[in-house]
């Protein structure tokens, strides 16, 4: 019976470890452990900030005296969370943010974007002049800046030399190269397309990627190198943004020695050569990526930064990433939804919470030939139907800002806020009507358009499959219901890729449906990026399927149209906000071909030994670490 | 016997064929390619002709898929088209193994809690711990890993600090022979593995003890159990020579698929615990209409699903020795 006893000695296991597993729910008493120990940190932090100064400079020094690998442990470390894998680290292909922030830290752009307003600053370019109102841009480039390799056998950064043994220095050269293989169709960019703008660039991109006349395009590309320090742009048509093109991944000068010889693969830890303040000394793929300082970076000095080393993480859930960050295993991460109210209400993690606003903007657009939303009445009644304020305060829940124009107010151009647009949209504490008027006046439009209380309108809303998107539908829903008692809107959802081909313009009308869902993130921050290319009626992308036919408002749409198109060829900068200014009203307001909705925010907690800044992408070389406090709580 | 296993393998040949021609056609016609789109912006429909050329989707399907069966028999799977520069086959044997790690680890876990659990629940049936097992399985299945997993977390990492909140202890540059952990990180490995472990394992366990404990209820009332009681067996004796080597084929039968998709990662698990498996890699590649990810990774697990039928097949036979190949 010896047998007998062991299986119950196990099955008394068994259930031991699953009542401990079924613990009961987590209660708040336990949470207050977490607060004690970050108060004490907090108050080091105050202290010590005058000091990490003094300590910077003595670890860079550090660094020079002692090439030899130094344990990661002594470097002053910063852990962060990508959230995903990225799908590659070239600038040439690159389309989505987690590998734009890889980008970032290894190539340095012509100009890079202001952390405040995102105008364009300089970065491998010391100045630039358009000697033509925007037609022609010369860029002049600083000549310290040299390519860099991570030599993984000694672990050491070392500045690449040519094959005369000199430094290879960062030049127009490789910005010529970085733009042509972008727009080279061999490459098959995917973000090839932002660099039409400059002379040729549609046509070689555009073309047979097997056709004889390759080479002879490729040289007609309007990208030159005048001298090997100064680089020169003929475009397409006058661009007053293109100082911020230049800022983009797309542009970024590339390798083409190593390009050359590694091909597809130039990219991972051992071939891949870079000039910024960071190399890339490791990629596990789905699991971490480390980037080391690069001492040669000649900017160290100017920087208040202290980060030597990013420990950079792919954890996906939201909720096992804050977990980590609450552990101190992260040294910020963004907050899940479910735990916004607990953030909140904590006495020391409220401490710690930012909300940043993104450039990126969540609407709804309307397909505008389709009966009943043909009408403009209509449409701007459901736009103004919708509570902007208790939708992000009770639905979304992330401080996002209540829209009245498509482009967020970061964005060069955009009048974000005015009243003057949409004041229907905007809550009376932003200077607008206030959702109680603005209903009010929904009532009225819907009528005249000959809908009282929505009598006869069906409307189909679409959205592709999301937990946050479904929600975010339904509170509109219910309120459209409410203002429109006798209208009947039907929602439906669809996966991702399937909802972008129903929405697409091949779609006949009769499938469409009559409102769906899209976001618009910024490419750069102007207003040519948003309400140029994605809606102008000859050159945008045009969801909306806007026509100079619109029987109700043909003449506006030409106007809106004409308005873009002005505004992109105009160099005078308040000249431009304000052709935007009237291009967003046209948009939202009188044509109303979309419901802008909230302008996104990414919500963050930082540790209290973490100064991190803002850039739209993040700089790692500007983030302060006090690296005391941090081993401190860490226990490192 | 052999020659059963040798026309079993031949017969992988048509079923494989016939599962990624349906795969691939499937993923075919499904609305939406891999390069209409970068996140929600379309592209120029020039840009994704180049995009399209590169890859070679501008061939007629048929062309496709039978370049892609020429070059996967050549242990060349492709181009990932979502991941720039990563073939299919470095994704597949960069991730598969930590899939492979957790997956093992959960799978004996679930037999190890699993079976003995099954056992009691039917020697003492209707008994305390009959219910009490019966309950602990239907919790185990009802309670799902999305749950489970982030509770874990809570209690043994941030309140008890016992063990790591998340991530796996090795990568596949360090790993011997392709799947063990190197011995100098046994230790960080299984309290990083433990949590996913036990997460994974705990449903598992639930279902194994279940058909544990149905198929062993069935077998004792057999007559040659009656048979060896009349005898005068020690009762020992009976159970184990005797039932629980017969009532162990229901076990096995769902062992096989049990072990393919458990190997080859959770996608659940994985991502709550940020492990680098290819669990994400089902179904992110279709979300991305990325082809040759959906193909491989639907190569691996109906491999492993073949060649865990067919071995489950054989251990029937030795279960059982009534069945016969021939």
């Amino acid at each position: 019976m010896k047998q007998k006893r062991w299986f119950m000695l196990v099955a008394i296991l068994v259930i031991a470890s699953f009542v401990l597993a079924a613990c009961p729910q987590p209660t708040p008493q336990v949470v207050e452990k977490t607060v004690v120990v970050t108060k004490e940190v907090k108050e080091v932090v105050t202290k010590e900030v005058q000091k990490i100064i003094t300590k910077e400079k003595v670890v860079t020094k550090e660094v020079v005296v002692t090439p030899t690998p130094v344990p990661g442990e002594e470097k002053v470390t910063l852990d962060i969370n990508l959230g995903t894998e990225p799908p590659t680290a070239d600038p040439a292909l690159a389309t989505d943010t987690t590998s734009v922030t890889v980008i970032e830290q290894l190539f340095l752009g012509l100009t890079d974007l202001a952390e405040e307003d995102m105008h364009a600053i300089p970065e491998l370019a010391t100045e630039w002049e358009t000697p033509d109102d925007g037609q022609t841009w010369i860029f002049h480039m600083r000549n310290d800046v040299p390519w860099v390799w991570y030599n993984p056998a000694t672990g050491e950064v070392e500045v690449v030399k040519d094959d005369d043994g000199n430094p290879r220095v960062v030049n127009a050269h490789d910005v010529v190269y970085g733009v042509k293989r972008t727009l080279d169709p061999r490459t098959a960019s995917d973000y090839a397309y932002v660099l039409y703008v400059i002379k040729g660039g549609e046509a070689l991109n555009t073309a047979d990627p097997a056709a004889d006349d390759l080479d002879a395009l490729l040289a007609d590309v309007g990208v030159e190198a005048v001298d090997d320090f100064t680089v020169k742009f003929t475009l397409e048509y006058p661009a007053a943004y293109f100082p911020q093109i230049a800022s983009m991944w797309v542009t970024r000068p590339q390798p083409e020695w190593v390009i050359a010889d590694k091909g597809d693969r130039w990219i991972e830890p051992g071939f891949i050569v870079t000039n910024g303040p960071y190399v890339m000394t490791e990629w596990v793929h789905e699991d971490h990526m480390v980037f080391e300082k690069n001492p040669h970076w000649p900017d160290w000095d100017k920087v208040e930064g202290n980060v030597e080393r990013i420990y950079a993480v792919m954890v996906t859930e939201a909720s096992t990433s804050f977990a980590m960050y609450e552990n101190n295993e992260l040294d910020t991460a963004g907050v899940p939804l479910d735990q916004m109210d607990r953030v909140k209400s904590d006495p020391e993690l409220s401490k710690q919470l930012t909300i940043q606003p993104i450039g990126c903007t969540y609407y709804y657009g309307f397909t505008t030939p389709k009966a009943p939303v043909d009408n403009p009445l209509v449409r701007r009644a459901l736009s103004a139907a919708i509570d902007r304020k208790t939708l992000v305060e009770e639905v979304t829940k992330g401080g996002q800002i209540p829209a009245n124009t498509f482009a967020p107010k970061m964005i060069f151009g955009s009048p974000a806020g005015d009243p003057e647009i949409a004041p229907w949209a905007l809550p009376e504490d932003m200077g607008g009507w206030g959702y109680d008027k603005a209903a009010e006046e929904a009532r009225k439009w819907m009528a005249d358009a000959g809908f009282p209380d929505g009598e006869g309108l069906d409307i189909l809303l679409m959205h592709n499959v999301s937990e946050g998107h479904a929600k975010i539908a339904q509170a509109i829903q219910a309120m459209w219901q409410s203002v429109f008692p006798k209208a009947n809107f039907t929602i439906e959802t669809q996966e991702w890729k399937v909802y972008l081909k129903t929405i697409g313009k091949k779609t006949p009308l009769e499938d469409m449906p009559h409102v769906w869902r899209l976001g618009w993130c910024q490419d750069y921050p102007d207003e040519n990026n948003w309400v140029h290319e994605v809606f102008n009626p000859e050159q945008g992308a045009n969801r909306p399927r806007l026509s100079f036919d619109d029987p109700y408002v043909g003449d506006k749409i030409k106007e809106f149209s004409e308005t873009t198109i002005t505004a992109a060829r105009t160099a005078d900068p308040e000249k431009r906000k304000e052709l935007y200014k009237k291009a967003e009203k046209l948009l939202v307001d009188d044509i109303a071909a979309i419901a802008p909705i909230y302008y996104y925010t990414q919500v963050v907690v930082t540790k209290p030994w973490l100064k991190r800044h803002w850039h739209d992408t993040p700089h790692y070389e500007t983030w302060v670490i006090d690296w005391a406090a941090k081993k401190a709580a860490t226990g490192k | 016997m052999t020659r059963y296993i040798i026309r079993r393998v031949l017969w992988f040949i048509p079923v494989l064929l016939a599962i990624m021609a349906v795969t691939f056609f499937l993923a075919y016609i499904t609305p939406g390619g891999p390069f209409d789109f970068a996140g929600e912006k379309q592209l120029p429909e020039s840009v994704r002709q180049n995009l399209m050329a590169k890859y070679g989707l501008d061939d007629p399907p048929h062309i496709q898929f039978i370049r892609w069966v020429w070059n996967a028999l050549h242990g060349d799977l492709g181009p990932s088209y979502y991941y720039k520069g990563r073939s299919v086959n470095e994704v597949l044997s960069q991730t598969f193994p930590i899939s492979a790690q957790l997956g093992a680890l959960a799978l004996l876990l679930g037999l190890l809690i699993g079976v003995p659990m099954g056992i009691i629940a039917a020697l003492k049936q209707n008994t305390f711990w009959d219910y009490s097992s019966t309950f602990i399985a239907i919790l185990g299945v009802s309670i799902p890993n999305l749950v489970l997993g982030p509770l874990l977390i809570w209690i043994f990492a941030l309140k008890l600090g016992w063990l790591p909140t998340a991530r796996w202890a090795v990568n596949y540059k360090e790993l011997i022979l392709g799947f063990f952990p190197p011995p100098d990180k046994l230790w960080p490995f299984f309290k990083h593995a433990i949590l996913p472990a036990v997460t994974l394992g705990t449903g598992l366990s639930a279902s194994i003890a279940r058909l544990t404990r149905a198929s062993l209820l069935q077998v004792i009332r057999e007559d040659y159990i009656r048979t060896a009681r009349a005898k005068g067996l020690p009762e020992r004796t009976i159970i184990i020579v005797h039932a629980l080597k017969n009532s162990m084929i229901p076990v096995v039968t769902v062992l096989g698929p049990m072990f393919a998709g458990v190997v080859t990662g959770s996608l659940i698990v994985e991502q709550i615990f940020a492990i680098p498996g290819m669990g994400k890699f089902f179904v992110a590649s279709v979300t991305n209409r990325d082809y040759p990810v959906i193909l491989g990774t639907t190569l691996l697990y109906s491999v492993l699903l073949v060649v865990a039928n067919l071995f489950v097949d054989i251990v029937y036979a030795w279960l059982d020795p009534r069945i016969r190949y021939d």
